[in-house]
């Protein structure tokens, strides 16, 4: 299986604080596959746990890496954009 | 034992209302279990948590449903948090180590408390996490958390005492509540009083009553009925207004904008307590000069007309002000607190007083400033320079301890007012922890050796040329407000919802006949006779 891999921006002036953090959890689930979320360079997140999520303690404008495990990339860069506008705020 | 229709048990009434209803008996909440390694079967603890995830789930779902709206959201959220898979991930990881299942759960939410409590937007998130986290544990032990009481209907607690968490969590249905432990100056009292459930406390009795009986809280008789029969409560000895003024002034306690609001609807003739720290413990860090200042302007403006006598902060290690910093002390009622703070936190209390200061020039209202814990003649003289220094307030100090009181006609050049707070005076005095529910009796206000302290405190004004107030919950109570008259009280100062009974009170009699009843209750050997001498002297007005 392939890696999808996307950047995005957190606009919420909060951060990636906990209503964000949810919306993405329940998205993963929904989606069934397995996503990764992190800071570049750093160890990447499961992105099936809000509280992991949230500890990764990441402030406004921070840019993060999104991996999709799939082998549909119209799939996969589907879910990093609505992951993208889930961090609007 | 189960007891007889007409069984009468004693204890201390609160306030003049009585109530008919069934018994709801609350057992104490059980402590939760320590956390330990119990080395039982790994899977079927792991089957025990996930069962007690979805219970506490379940609960979350019903009180979504039942707070609707965006209140839902909130709770969708909660249950996002408790069934998160990495928490039960780890949970399972350490019941693979041995741990219990709560202990597993517990100690993995204190983890991603850990790691996500180091941002302050978490730091309600985290709380969030570890009230589920008891939720959870509590079910793992077969213990009830929570009141789970019913909206409707006419239902009558029963417990030992009502801690504020519980009290939170009345219902409309709760129309009455008995303690068989818990004085008159406790919270429970207090909430009831202000909120007129009829309540009657330290009634040892009330162990015996069961789910359902039928029983009439009857506080004016300092008593409890089993029957269904309302017309057994005993009459509040009915004050005929013959004054169009009470003999001293009654004046409000508030602590917040709402309660200036509300008491503003009242006779009150100014507000006799206000209740700073209500502004404070809530804040995370210190409020700056101005916003301290627009919130006293407000609660200025909204107070009913006349004086307005302002408490500085009275906080302690058991009532905290998150950014004053209060260490953990073994007796937070004998520690630092009230004025003592000063020595810490000079530059908080300053600009308390500047604010207060800047709120009264905008308002143009007359402010009295008064600072409380305060013990020597030294505290009082440093409290009053500090004040005078600072704004045009009259000034003054709280009489709660027994060694200000003793020195009262020391105080005459350096104070313009003493207000009496007879809630921690009386636990001063009979060295009887207010927090300690089985010494309520010791606080009773008709306890003789209060009266007769009261009695000097207020001769000591007298002679000293400065007012004597009172604004303890004992003000509250009409028949001994008349005895505070008759002892020489210059004003009362009482809960909002008392204003119009507690005045009625002071209408219906001329100072001299308020002065020949205090002098016969003087004279009481104990609480029941002090009582029972006031009232009789009051009936046959």
């Amino acid at each position: 299986m392939s890696l999808i891999k996307g950047v995005v921006e957190v606009l919420d002036p909060i951060g990636l604080h906990a209503r964000p953090a949810s919306q993405i959890v329940k998205l993963v689930k929904e989606s069934g596959l397995e996503i990764e979320i992190g800071r570049e360079g750093e160890e990447f997140a499961k992105a099936n746990s809000a509280l992991r999520l949230m500890s990764l303690q990441i402030k406004p404008n921070e840019k993060l890496t999104v991996t999709v495990a799939t082998d549909d990339s119209t799939l996969g860069q589907s879910l990093i954009a609505q992951i993208q506008e889930f961090l609007k705020g | 034992m189960s007891l007889s229709e007409g069984a009468v048990l004693a204890g201390l009434g609160v306030g003049l209302i009585s109530a008919v209803g069934e018994v709801h008996v609350v057992k104490p909440a059980a402590a939760l279990p320590e956390w330990s390694k119990d080395g039982g079967d790994a899977d079927a603890k792991k089957v025990a948590l996930r069962e007690a995830i979805d219970a506490v789930s379940k609960h979350l779902d019903e009180l979504g449903e039942k707070a609707g709206g965006t209140s839902a959201e909130i709770f969708d959220a909660l249950k996002m948090f408790l069934e998160d898979d990495e928490l039960i991930d780890m949970a399972n990881d350490a019941i693979d180590e041995g741990w219990s299942a709560a202990a597993a759960y517990g100690k993995s939410v204190d983890t991603f408390g850990e790691l996500i409590g180091g941002d302050p937007t978490f730091a309600e998130r985290v709380a969030d996490l570890q009230d589920l986290s008891k939720r959870v544990q509590a079910h793992l032990a077969g213990i009830e958390l929570g009141l789970e009481l019913p909206e409707t209907g006419s239902i009558i607690l029963v417990g030992e005492d009502f801690s504020p968490a519980d009290t939170a969590q009345f219902t409309p249905a709760v129309v009455g509540v008995i303690t068989t432990k818990g004085g008159p100056t406790s919270h429970t009292a207090i909430i009831c009083r202000s909120r007129s459930i009829a309540a009657v406390v330290s009634c040892a009795g009330a162990k015996d009553l069961a789910d359902g009986d039928l029983v009439l809280v009857d506080p004016v008789g300092d008593r409890v009925v089993l029957s269904g029969d309302a017309s057994l409560a005993t009459k509040p000895i009915s004050f005929i207004a013959v004054n169009d003024k009470p003999v001293i002034p009654v004046r409000a306690n508030i602590g917040t904008l709402n309660d200036a609001e509300e008491a503003a609807k009242t006779d009150a003739e100014g507000v006799g307590l206000f209740r700073t720290e209500l502004l404070y413990l809530s804040a995370a860090t210190a409020p700056s000069v101005s916003e301290q200042t627009a919130s006293y302007a407000a609660i200025l403006t909204a107070a009913p007309v006349g004086p307005i006598v302002v408490r500085t902060i009275d906080a302690g290690s058991d009532k905290p002000v998150p950014f004053l910093n209060m260490p953990h002390e073994e007796n937070p009622s004998l520690g630092v607190r009230g004025f003592r703070l000063i020595v810490e936190h000079r530059s908080f209390i300053e600009d308390q007083l500047r604010s207060l200061e800047a709120a009264r020039q905008q308002t143009g209202r007359e402010v009295w400033v008064m600072a409380p814990m305060i013990a020597t003649l030294d505290e009082t003289k440093q409290f009053a320079e500090l004040a005078r220094s600072i704004g045009k307030f009259k000034v003054g100090i709280m009489v709660e301890t027994p060694s200000i009181a003793a020195l009262v006609d020391q105080l005459g050049s350096v104070v313009d007012f003493v207000s009496i707070g007879t809630n921690d005076l009386s636990q001063y005095l009979f060295a009887a922890d207010r927090m300690n529910p089985s010494l309520g009796a010791l606080l009773n206000h008709w306890q003789p050796a209060l009266i007769r302290t009261l009695a000097r405190i207020a001769a000591g004004g007298e002679n000293g040329g400065f007012s004597v107030g009172v604004c303890g919950e004992s003000a509250s109570d009409p028949a001994f407000a008349v005895v505070l008259a008759g002892l020489g009280i210059s004003s009362v100062s009482v809960s909002r919802s008392q204003v119009a009974a507690v005045r009625n009170a002071l209408e219906s009699l001329n100072l001299g006949t308020a002065k020949e009843i205090a002098n016969k209750v003087l004279k009481a050997t104990s609480a029941e006779e002090a009582k029972a001498i006031a009232l009789d002297a009051l009936a046959s007005l």
